[in-house]
């Protein structure tokens, strides 16, 4: 069964409420300006007040991204419901140096479901939590998810989760999990459950 | 998307707010405003209610994320138990008439599930036509529950809440197994 520990969900909503604070005022700083334009703009999201949000989001995590954080602007312009997040390890934890990519997607319906957010690339971190597929144990991911968390809260989220980390280990389940599950994370079960990892 | 009334949005018209019709490019609210943007769409907050706990939203915004989660509703921002009857719409001095926002809802957007009548507003939520879905996932999870959460949901109309999900008809249940069954067929020998 995939794993999951109420530690992570709690360092995850402090992140989410630093993160917010962050996205706003980035958000306001880039509408007063008057650049929050789409060259994607007439992606899936029918529904002009999302694709708002999502180029908000997009500002502010340019603006201010969480420490380590890059987002691939011209990916996310390409199409605005597919974002790729780099993440560097931070320094003093057992990730330090090494490079992280995750991918984003958003839902028709987001902010009201969840993204999609795996990570991709060569180098998927090895942590209790991370699926070496890149599926990620993280209850705000599905069942915790509100509209007023963000990216900026999901990264945040991610980083204090690997910068926790004691041991790199996968999770136990990892090879049947990854062997049946679906390619979408989002399809999962999730079983979330205390666990002193 | 909001559908404020013709005459509430007169008030304001140049600074702010129609802007969500569509248009692109030059923003609208002041940096200040920040504190007033409803914390689901991130913009001002538009019909702007306020729950016990504080936190401000568009009732669109706000009813959308009610009407998600009908049996959890909860403030987004700091989960606190939230319902219809307990926001307290706000009233600026520009707006207008003072309408309960709560009255005014824009109508749902479409592919939302509308209440009773299950037999017709499920299906589209498994998300059949939409091309490319329609994965399944087995190992985790009881079998028969299981199958329902792999259904591709996504673009389809209806999201199918938890509760339903329970209470499909066997039928349905049937009609579903063997569908996986041929899936899993057309897999090993088609
Ligand atoms: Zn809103
Ligand atoms: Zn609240």
């Amino acid at each position: 069964m995939p794993m999951f520990t109420k530690l992570a969900h709690k360092t995850s909503t402090a992140a989410k409420s630093s993160g917010q604070t962050a996205a706003k005022t980035a958000a306001a700083a880039a509408a007063a300006k008057g650049n929050v334009t789409s060259p994607a703009g007439k992606h899936f999201l029918d529904n002009t007040r999302w694709q708002k949000r999502l180029q908000k989001e997009l500002m502010s995590l340019l603006k201010e991204p969480p420490p380590g954080v890059t987002v691939d602007v011209d990916q996310a312009h390409t199409k605005l419901t597919e974002w790729v997040v780099h993440m560097e390890g931070a320094a003093g934890t057992l990730y330090e140096g090494e490079k992280f990519q995750l991918q984003f997607k958003f839902s028709p319906k987001y902010p009201f479901d969840s993204p999609e957010v795996i990570f991709v690339g060569e180098n998927i971190p090895i942590h209790p939590h991370i699926y070496s597929n890149g599926h990620i144990c993280l209850s705000i991911l599905t069942e915790d998810w509100s509209p007023a968390l963000s990216v900026q809260a999901i990264c945040l989220s991610i980083i204090s989760m690997l910068s926790s980390c004691k041991e790199k280990k996968r999770p136990p389940d990892n090879s049947y999990y990854v062997k049946t599950c679906s390619a979408n994370p989002k399809k999962t079960k999730w079983w979330y459950h205390d666990d002193t990892v | 998307m909001a559908t404020a009334g013709p005459s509430s949005s007169s008030s304001h018209s140049e600074s702010s707010n129609n802007a969500s019709g569509g248009a692109e490019g030059g923003e609208d609210e002041a940096p200040d405003n920040s504190n007033f943007e409803c914390n689901i769409c991130l913009d001002t907050a538009k019909d702007a209610v306020i729950s016990m706990c504080g936190h401000l939203f568009c009732w669109p915004c706000l009813h959308q994320w009610l009407e998600t989660r009908p049996n959890n509703q909860t403030c987004p921002v700091c989960k606190a138990a939230i319902s219809r009857d307990k926001v307290i719409p706000l009233y600026g001095r520009g707006s207008g008439n003072q309408q309960d926002p709560r009255d005014k809802l824009p109508p749902r957007p479409p592919g939302q599930r509308t209440e009773p009548e299950p037999q017709n507003s499920f299906m589209p939520g498994f998300g059949f036509g939409d091309g490319g879905g329609f994965q399944f996932h087995f190992g985790i999870g009881a079998f028969p529950f299981g199958i329902f959460t792999t259904f591709n949901n996504w673009g389809g109309g209806a999201a199918v809440p938890p509760e339903m999900e329970r209470e499909l008809p066997q039928l349905l249940q049937y009609i579903l197994l063997i569908m996986a069954f041929f899936f899993y067929w057309n897999l090993f020998f088609g």
